[in-house]
């Protein structure tokens, strides 16, 4: 299973990530868990210093931005 | 006290994504004022800034070097007879996505009326990147 975190204090770009992120692994119908991380000292915690920010299996793969559905395909296709 | 994470909403800026022109080709029709709602829509939500199909027409200077600095240009069109490529298109410019309202399940009405639930259904397919040409 793909562990997927979505990190974000819950602002319009983090949600708009999160449905990006639940779009393209129904597309691509890849198990995969979906976690939405809000708690700032988490985000920290992880080394992300702009939202909303993207980890797969514990690496950072975007920051600072909104990937779309095809970007997150390839990311999660690896 | 430590430097906390910032968020990058509001920000257009290139570090921060793409910096985005949108262009509505709002349409008198339902789906064409429902371009026009999405395209304001998503320039709150900072997915770029929304401008005047009818400047582009123009070919306004000031627009086009705005166009020039973009990273990408956004039209959204109301119905497939796609006056806002058509538009972009006498100006030189081809849209890095074009998005077709009535594409997206929305069908083009006599009435103005669409609902919250349709204008969300456009911002998405933005957000998503379905009219990306690549």
């Amino acid at each position: 299973m793909v562990r997927i975190e979505v990190l974000g204090t819950g602002c319009a770009k983090c949600r708009r990530l999160v449905k990006n992120v639940e779009k393209a692994v129904a597309d691509l119908g890849i198990d995969a868990e979906i976690i939405k991380v809000e708690d700032i000292t988490a985000i920290m915690d992880r080394g992300v210093m702009l939202t909303p920010g993207l980890i797969v299996d514990g690496e950072l793969k975007v920051s600072g931005r909104v990937a779309d559905v095809n970007e997150l395909k390839e990311i999660l296709q690896g | 006290m430590p430097e906390q994470p910032s968020c990058s909403c509001g920000d257009t800026s290139a570090q921060t994504g793409k910096k985005r022109n949108i262009f509505p080709c709002a349409g008198v029709a339902n789906v064409g004022q429902l371009s026009n709602l999405a395209a304001l829509q998503l320039t709150e939500e900072g997915f770029g800034a929304a401008a005047c199909m009818a400047l582009l027409a123009t070919g306004a200077e000031g627009l086009m070097k705005s166009i020039g600095d973009a990273d990408e240009v956004i039209v959204i069109d109301g119905c497939p007879i796609a006056c806002g490529r058509e538009i972009a298109g006498a100006q030189g410019i081809t849209p890095d996505q074009h998005i077709v309202v009535t594409a997206l399940g929305i069908a083009k009405a006599g009435s103005r009326e669409f609902s919250d639930a349709d204008v969300e259904t456009v911002v998405s397919a933005a957000w998503e990147g379905v009219g990306r040409n690549d």
